[in-house]
């Protein structure tokens, strides 16, 4: 796959997604993460957006290719199509809402199953600034982020904080796996188009 | 006088003798002794003798030279001695010498009285003159007395005196030059308060006193001094001078203007203030983008400091960026706004002094106040020709600046950032000057053109992405969806006429006509204010990828989330066709004509169909679009971008779904579709890299343009019958275009209007050439479904096993048609499986049967050109199949008429045309195929046709094809 532009030189590339229940500030990370900013006027996700980034982990460059999807149900025959070949996902949960909590089981199952066993899934409480109405405890997450084998974060889209963080975690995760050989960058994808590459 | 003295009293001490002989030392020394005197007596004294005597003396004798007179008397002497003559002689010689004494003694005796009277007298004489001299001298002595005692010491008091005067008005002097030597100090004291005029008054007067007492040595230096200070003064009133072109100050320059005119330097001045101008430019921009650069490389290397500014321009980082260019921006209007203000001071400054000469326009100075307007008019020209070349150098600076970094990588938000301070600068360029700014423009233009190709490149990738990740979902949004609900065409609300182009900065100023001098004559700054509201603005304006969504927009999404609201929407839907109200303008109008529904969308609103990489394209165009407002001069460069996207969606939905080897017949794209597909193939598709990927690095510069072909993402499934061969997402994939094609209808007029008139051209081939063909795409796409769905083949088997030749009339249509017909069927119901998924246009369906029962129809011509033998029964046989099978077909489907029904039947009642009839029929034919003609023929033979006919049909069929070939 070539690269999108001239001045874009990177190592690896992984696809990430961002799912989570509607409300619970993907996009909202997706922007932190990528523009440094807070987007305070951010409505529903139509479909899928898209945004790219490149991070430095452990001297490797690593190109994210995120596509942040709509948490609403009506948009999940749209987004769904989007998680195959996934490297890495965010896991995303509103920490004032338990609802949001709850339906984390079925993302789950979702993304293990459409991405790939193989996916690498970094669990974030999100609107961590909003202590106050807070309704799932940090232990409780955490609790069932080390059940399911998944990495753990509480995040804020609002202050920023630990949103690099948790996509810069999951990549590192990814590439300590093809390290160690238990991912193979080639077959990651398992597309033709490979979703991961070495780059230039 | 002595000699006087000695004489008198010499001649009183002596006997008269003595004197006598005094007097003639010669006549003394011949004087003869007392002896020779009596001897002379003696002799007779006879004067009369004498007489004679002393007449017979030589002549000789008488000389009163030293004349040797025994010498002359021995050389007279004869030769020869005679004593006796001697004798005679000698006697006579006696006798002569005592007549002479005698002669002598007579005189003096003569004369004795009145020598001794004569004595007497000098004696007297003498006396006198001894008593005058005692009196002169005690006169002297007096004298001297006096002169010391009194003259001198007056003479030295009036002299004293004198003296004082001149030391008095010396010192006087002195303390002028003091004074004069202290004013340095006032000089400087005044020059720290900046009162330049004052100063410079003040040291004209001084010279002028100084000129005055210029005789002092002193003063020569101090004369030098002042010379220096002056000059030192002007050297700080051309700092002062200098102060002007950063921060414009009323009194400041009053005093320094007043200042220069007081040096009569008025012209230097402004020619002064313009270098300090340029200066202050580059200076400034110098100062500020070094601060940056020295600030982003965290040292005080003062390597940077050496630079030029035009190498400068490329350290700064693209972090750095924007807040140079705003405080660059900033910097600048202060100079440019400075410089407004010097030139406002003078338009006022002139009309009060005309006001004033006018007033007291008595010609006493009117060489005065010629020279001034002289100067006047001098500075105003100045100012008004310095305006230009003010703006051109800040232009340039700016320029440099704005060239000197790469700006391709920066984010869509940041780039229009920067267009916002850069045409808010060529808004102050136009007040200022009137320029059109071309300088910034074209750099502008430049950094546009190369940003946008870039930022365009990556979303052509981007799309590309999309479409490979694209499964042709459905993307659910409301049947009243318009794109002017998405934030990305908020713009086109706010100006609902494309005539009014919605630039949105200059048009708060022109509106209030305020121009941003007047605005911020007296503080702020125009750049300030915008760094200030970029957040809002920017953030309103450039959603970069559409995270957010506005009121509207969720409006339009949301009370979907549960199936429950569609009877709702349909409610609502009805009610719209119940009161006639004209539906949401976005519906497209071939859906709107299909209100009638067809039998697959009866359940599904008529939403617009749609997929998320479609809405990506719309918010594509729309960013393209506020681009060309915001970018008039690459608009067109735009739209050609903006095209592209259309033409690569165009292109994948083509590639995925319409291209077919096994089927592909060049029969079904329109030729201009197929030229449309070509151009965009050979304009932005990058083939080689999609079948060498390797290839990539090599030619990647020249391959910029182009995108590699999309590939059909993996989930898609295009091969199962049951789902009709990816009908569904055919129908989003190629409806969607279809609904692309629209929106870019819709927005034709407000393209055209930011289009440049000589490129309008383009505009008109890319809608008439390209986005008018979107909805071709449905006859290659849908073909290959309905060249699937049925099984045709199968069809002409079984028909293949039909005895045609029989000899009664049948009752019972043949189990081909029944078969047929069970396909059809099977078509409907997944058709109808389809379009519970997605809802089906009546458009797409009509094609879908079309193409089926054109297929159909074709094969049952084929079938029928496939009989060997065939009786008149036969014949009607084939009829009743035909009708057995429209009639059931008609229940199936509403397209009316059936498609190539005219075909089927003519073929069959061909077989009943007479020769003559029959060669006419074949002529009028072309529509089948030279097989089928010659089949019809043969199986007449042996009923009404006979060989003879048959060969001269033949004949005539050949004729029909050979012009085909």
């Amino acid at each position: 796959m070539s690269q999108t532009a001239m001045s874009e030189t990177y190592d690896f590339l992984f696809k990430f997604l961002v799912i989570g229940n509607a409300g619970t500030g993907k996009s909202c990370l997706l922007h932190q993460f990528i523009e440094k900013k807070f987007k305070d006027d951010s409505n529903h996700t139509i479909g899928v957006e898209f945004g790219s980034k490149i991070v430095n982990v452990g001297g490797k460059y690593v190109k994210l290719q995120i596509w942040d999807t709509a948490g609403q149900e009506r948009f999940r025959s749209v987004t769904r199509s989007y998680y195959r070949g996934a490297a890495g996902a965010l896991l995303v949960y509103d920490i004032t809402s338990r609802e949001t909590y709850n339906a984390l089981t079925n993302w789950l199952t979702d993304a293990r199953m459409l991405a790939s066993q193989n996916i690498v899934i970094i669990l974030c409480g999100n609107k961590k600034d909003l202590d106050a109405e807070r309704e799932v405890t940090f232990l409780e997450a955490s609790r069932f982020a080390q059940e399911n084998e998944l990495m753990f974060l509480e995040t804020s889209a609002l202050t920023g904080e630990n949103v690099e963080e948790a996509f810069v975690q999951c990549a590192r995760k990814i590439l300590n796996k093809i390290e160690s050989g238990e991912l193979d960058p080639e077959r990651m994808g398992s597309d033709t188009e490979a979703v991961l590459t070495n780059g230039i | 006088m002595q000699k006087i003295k000695s004489l008198m009293t010499r001649q009183g001490l002596r006997s008269p003798q003595e004197s006598v002989h005094d007097l003639s030392p010669i006549e003394s020394f011949r004087i003869p002794s007392k002896e020779e005197l009596r001897e002379v007596c003696e002799e007779p004294t006879d004067p009369q003798a004498q007489q004679e005597i002393i007449n017979s003396i030589e002549e000789v004798y008488f000389s009163n030279d030293s004349f040797d007179i025994v010498k002359y008397e021995l050389e007279r002497l004869p030769p020869v001695l005679n004593l006796q003559e001697l004798e005679e002689y000698r006697d006579k010689l006696k006798q002569q010498q005592a007549a002479v004494s005698k002669k002598v003694a007579d005189l003096i005796l003569e004369k004795q009285p009145a020598y001794v009277q004569e004595l007497e007298r000098i004696t007297s004489l003498q006396t006198g003159l001894q008593l005058a001299a005692v009196i002169c001298t005690n006169g002297r002595r007096h004298l001297n007395i006096a002169k010391e005692g009194f003259t001198q010491t007056s003479l030295g008091l009036l002299a004293n005196q004198r003296k004082r005067q001149l030391l008095i008005g010396l010192l006087k002097s002195l303390r002028t030059i003091k004074t004069l030597q202290r004013t340095d100090v006032r000089l400087s004291e005044m020059l720290e308060e900046e009162d330049y005029p004052g100063a410079i008054q003040l040291c004209l007067e001084c010279q002028k006193a100084a000129s005055t007492f210029k005789h002092y040595s002193c003063i020569s230096e101090l004369n030098s001094k002042l010379q220096d200070t002056l000059e030192q003064i002007e050297e700080q009133l051309d700092v002062a001078l200098s102060k002007i072109c950063k921060n414009f100050d009323i009194s400041h320059y009053t005093k320094v203007q007043q200042a220069y005119r007081l040096l009569g330097k008025t012209q230097t001045a402004m020619d002064q203030l313009h270098m300090h101008f340029t200066q202050a430019i580059h200076n400034t921009v110098f100062q500020v983008v070094l601060g940056y650069v020295e600030l982003c490389a965290g040292n005080t290397d003062t390597k940077f400091q050496k630079l030029q500014y035009k190498d400068l321009c490329t350290h700064i980082t693209s972090d750095s960026y924007i807040p140079c260019l705003a405080d660059l921006c900033k910097a600048l209007w202060e100079v440019m706004l400075s410089y407004y203000r010097t030139m406002q001071w003078h338009d006022n400054h002139d009309q009060d002094e005309a006001a004033a000469v006018s007033s007291v326009a008595d010609g006493s100075n009117v060489i005065g106040t010629e020279e001034n307007s002289f100067d006047r008019s001098y500075v105003k020209k100045k100012l008004e020709h310095g305006l230009s070349r003010i703006w051109q150098d800040v232009q340039l600076k700016v320029k440099t600046y704005l060239l000197g970094t790469d700006l391709s990588n920066f984010k869509y938000d940041d780039f229009i950032f920067v267009l916002d301070v850069t045409s808010r600068l060529m808004q102050v360029g136009e007040e200022f000057c009137g320029s059109k700014s071309e300088v910034l423009q074209e750099s502008i233009r430049k950094q546009s053109v190369n940003y946008f190709k870039t930022y365009h490149r990556t979303r052509l990738e981007e799309l590309r992405m999309f479409l490979e990740n694209e499964t042709w979902e459905l993307c659910p949004v409301k049947s009243s969806f318009s794109i002017l609900q998405l934030h990305e065409f908020k713009f086109m609300e706010q100006s609902r006429s494309p005539s009014v182009s919605p630039s949105k900065q200059p048009a708060s100023a022109i509106s209030t006509t305020v121009t941003l001098f007047e605005q911020y004559c007296n503080g702020g700054n125009p750049f300030e204010i915008q760094a200030d509201s970029k957040d809002d603005e920017t953030e309103d304006v450039l959603a970069s990828n559409g995270y957010e969504s506005d009121e509207q927009e969720k409006s339009a999404y949301q009370e979907y989330d549960s199936d429950s609201d569609v009877p709702e929407e349909l409610k609502r839907d009805y009610v719209d066709e119940q009161t006639g109200d004209a539906p949401v303008k976005s519906v497209s109008r071939e859906t709107l004509r299909s209100r009638k529904r067809s039998d697959y969308n009866l359940n599904k609103v008529n939403a617009p169909i749609l997929t998320n990489t479609t809405l990506n394209v719309i918010r594509l165009a729309g960013k393209y679009m506020q681009m060309m407002n915001i970018l008039k001069p690459i608009a067109f460069d735009v739209i050609h971008f903006m095209s592209q996207l259309f033409d690569y969606y165009l292109y994948a939905v083509y590639t995925f779904f319409g291209r077919n080897d096994m089927y592909e017949s060049t029969g079904l794209s329109s030729s201009r579709l197929r030229t449309t597909l070509n151009r965009i193939q050979e304009s932005l598709i990058d083939l080689e890299v999609s079948a060498d990927p390797a290839g990539t690095l090599t030619a990647a510069e020249e391959r910029k343009e182009k995108v590699p072909s999309p590939h059909l993402s993996h989930l898609v499934v295009l091969t199962s019958g049951n789902s009709l061969y990816g009908l569904a997402e055919r129908v989003v994939a190629t409806e969607s275009l279809v609904f692309l094609a629209e929106q870019f209808e819709f927005l034709q007029p407000h393209l055209d209007a930011v289009m440049p008139a000589a490129k309008k051209p383009f505009l008109q081939q890319f809608y008439s050439q390209t986005v008018s063909t979107a909805s071709e795409l449905r006859k290659p796409v849908y073909w290959i479904v309905a060249a699937k769905a049925i099984d045709y083949e199968q069809m002409l088997l079984l028909m293949a096993n039909v005895k045609w030749d029989v000899k009664e009339i049948m009752s019972q249509h043949n189990i081909y048609v029944d078969a047929l017909l069970k396909e059809f069927e099977e078509f409907n119901r997944r058709l109808n499986e389809v379009s519970k998924r997605v809802r089906i246009p009546l458009p797409v369906s009509n094609i879908l049967w079309e193409h089926c029962i054109r297929l159909a129809n074709r094969t049952l011509v084929e079938g029928y050109a496939n009989v060997k033998k065939c009786s008149n029964e036969g014949r009607a046989l084939m009829q009743l199949d035909f009708q057995q099978f429209l009639m059931k077909l008609e229940k199936l489907t509403d397209i009316r008429p059936i498609p190539d029904k005219e075909f089927v039947e003519t073929y069959i009642k061909a077989y009943y045309l007479a020769e003559n009839d029959m060669e006419s029929w074949i002529k009028e034919h072309r529509e089948y195929s030279t097989k089928q003609l010659t089949n019809l023929v043969n199986v007449c033979l042996g009923s009404h046709i006979n060989k003879k006919a048959r060969q001269k049909l033949l004949a005539a069929i050949d004729d029909i094809d050979r012009p085909k070939r």
